[in-house]
């Protein structure tokens, strides 16, 4: 295997047992990443000389007998709504030319702390608010839709120039470019990991977290993430770290056994409007699942009919306060797509909004009622693989339609309302040979279910490879 | 309940002009057409009796959480 090619535990490894200096893999990265980008152009901004510097840096601390971790050395990329010191976050927006962040992020600091080393920024759609990213490709097939809003985060780790990635996920913002390209993608319980420096979407339901090539991956990334921070209201106090310790879920001495392990089924909602294909290997991977010791239990999703009202009645009016001076100072620097969304948010009362944190409320403690009945859920993440770029909307073959944007965000939502983790993993591919992911909801700060359980899957299936397209 | 009747471009604008957010005529047709649809979607929530329900602003898990049993509260 390359060196573009390890994954983060592999790479990890092999700079501890000197087998691999973090300069050969920044070097084997950015090479990738010369020979992939004009093909995908998942980066905004790419900080190679920088790269270069601190991976020779982590060159010598780590010859010199002052290893900081399993990230230190790893090459990755930072979506580009999450400021690092002296680069531009441009958000992909006109909005922000010329602009300089002058101080880290939290999560970018941490990272730095944690000695990984930034590749670049990659790009967003517009402020997040959209599921495409039309700057960047599917790295399985040029043809085909990023995913978003950080679709440069998944296409990078997807096609080898990042070995991670930092995204962010509002309405499924992770998840769905994660499965559309093939990668892992964890969005964290809410507060657990801080969005100080992180350009917002909407308050109430940012989430920042990892895009990987495996689960374990996201476990040893999300462990650099998370602990309290001042900077952030909704940050959480210190907790036990999910992913950390001598507990580490991904490092049981049985990893593939899930004797016990309730796994729900829903029989609403997360197959309706599904695509076959989709569905067909989803349906695999649980009977796999089933198969490591797993019991499967069928369950109703909980409020399936007030998830898009509830995600819209947030998200909305909170994306355009948020933009409110901008809007009104220069509204022809954004997108059409996004001008109009923030536009028409200005309409909404602030009766839809209570109704939504109201409706929030219930949706939570039903979700809170069904995670007491099974350790976690499991179901697609999108209900349809990656759709051709100039494809508008996608037609079920009961003869209705639904824009793009709505059928990813669709099955990616509940969690974001309910602030519950939730982690997308790849379980194969469709006809065209485009990746379905597989969705895992879990408990409040239940991320060491859900990685133990990706990871028991991952660990007793073949190892995946890169993108093809790139 | 909510009206059904479609949001005229007119209407669009005055209520973007009282919420502090002035429109060029030439973005009212649009606006109404995408606000209406946002209309749409967010007025399901009606159906719901909240009773006494409070709103939650933001999700906050509980501080005592022990062992992997976390829950959550408004």
């Amino acid at each position: 295997m390359r060196a573009h090619e390890l994954s983060l535990a592999a790479a990890a490894e092999a700079i501890r047992t000197r087998r691999l200096s973090p300069v050969e893999l920044t070097e084997a990265v950015l090479d990738r990443l010369d020979r992939t980008e004009p093909l995908v152009g998942a980066y905004a901004t790419v900080t190679a000389e920088r790269a270069l510097y601190t991976a020779h840096e982590a060159e010598r601390e780590i010859a010199a007998g002052r290893p900081r971790g399993p990230l230190h050395g790893v090459p990755m990329g930072v979506k580009d709504l999450i400021d690092v010191a002296g680069v531009p976050t441009t958000a992909g927006s006109r909005v922000r030319a010329g602009h300089r962040a002058e101080s880290d992020s939290t999560v970018a600091a941490r990272l730095a702390a944690a000695g990984a080393i930034l590749v670049g920024k990659t790009h967003t759609h517009e402020f997040a608010y959209g599921l495409t990213t039309p700057q960047t490709r599917n790295a399985w097939d040029r043809g085909r839709v990023a995913g978003g809003s950080s679709g440069g985060s998944a296409v990078a780790v997807s096609a080898g120039s990042a070995t991670f990635a930092l995204g962010t996920d509002t309405g499924g913002s992770i998840r769905v470019p994660a499965a559309l390209n093939g990668v892992v993608g964890l969005k964290p319980t809410y507060g657990l990991v801080p969005r100080t420096g992180v350009t917002p979407l909407s308050w109430s339901l940012d989430h920042v977290g990892p895009v990987t090539r495996t689960v374990e991956d996201a476990g040893l990334v999300l462990a650099a993430l998370t602990g309290p921070d001042a900077g952030d209201p909704a940050s959480l106090p210190a907790l036990p770290e999910p992913g950390t310790g001598p507990a580490h879920p991904t490092a049981s001495a049985r990893p593939s056994d899930l004797t016990g392990l309730r796994v729900g089924v829903p029989r609403t909602y997360y197959f309706d409007h599904v695509d076959g294909q989709v569905e067909a290997a989803v349906r695999g991977a649980l009977a796999h699942l089933e198969a490591l010791g797993a019991r499967l239990v069928e369950v109703d999703t909980p409020m399936a009919r007030y998830v898009q009202a509830a995600q819209w009645g947030l998200m909305v009016p909170e994306a355009t306060a948020y933009h409110e001076r901008t809007l009104r100072a220069a509204p022809d620097l954004y997108g059409a797509d996004v001008r109009v969304l923030l536009e028409a948010g200005a309409l909404l009362g602030a009766g839809d909004y209570l109704r939504a944190q109201r409706a929030r409320t219930l949706m939570r403690q039903a979700w809170e009622h069904l995670l007491e009945e099974v350790d976690l859920v499991a179901a697609p993440t999108v209900p349809t693989t990656a759709t051709p770029v100039d494809e508008e909307t996608v037609t079920w073959p009961d003869g209705t339609t639904e824009a793009v944007s709505d059928a990813y965000v669709r099955l990616c939502a509940p969690a974001n309302l309910t602030g519950m983790p939730a982690l997308t993993l790849p379980v194969g591919h469709d006809a065209d040979g485009l990746p379905v992911g597989m969705q895992l909801i879990g408990r409040p700060l239940g991320e060491p279910d859900l990685l133990r359980t990706g990871h028991a899957y991952e660990a007793t299936r073949p190892v995946r490879e890169l993108a093809r397209a790139a | 309940m909510p009206t059904t009747d479609a949001l005229t471009p007119p209407e669009a604008a005055r209520w973007a002009d009282r919420s502090g957010l002035p429109l060029d005529a030439a973005r009212h047709a649009e606006v109404a057409a995408t606000a209406q649809y946002i209309h749409s979607v967010v007025s399901v929530l009606h159906e719901i009796d909240f009773a006494d329900t409070p709103p939650a602003p933001a999700y906050r898990v509980r501080e005592d959480v022990r062992g992997g049993q976390h829950r959550a509260r408004a």
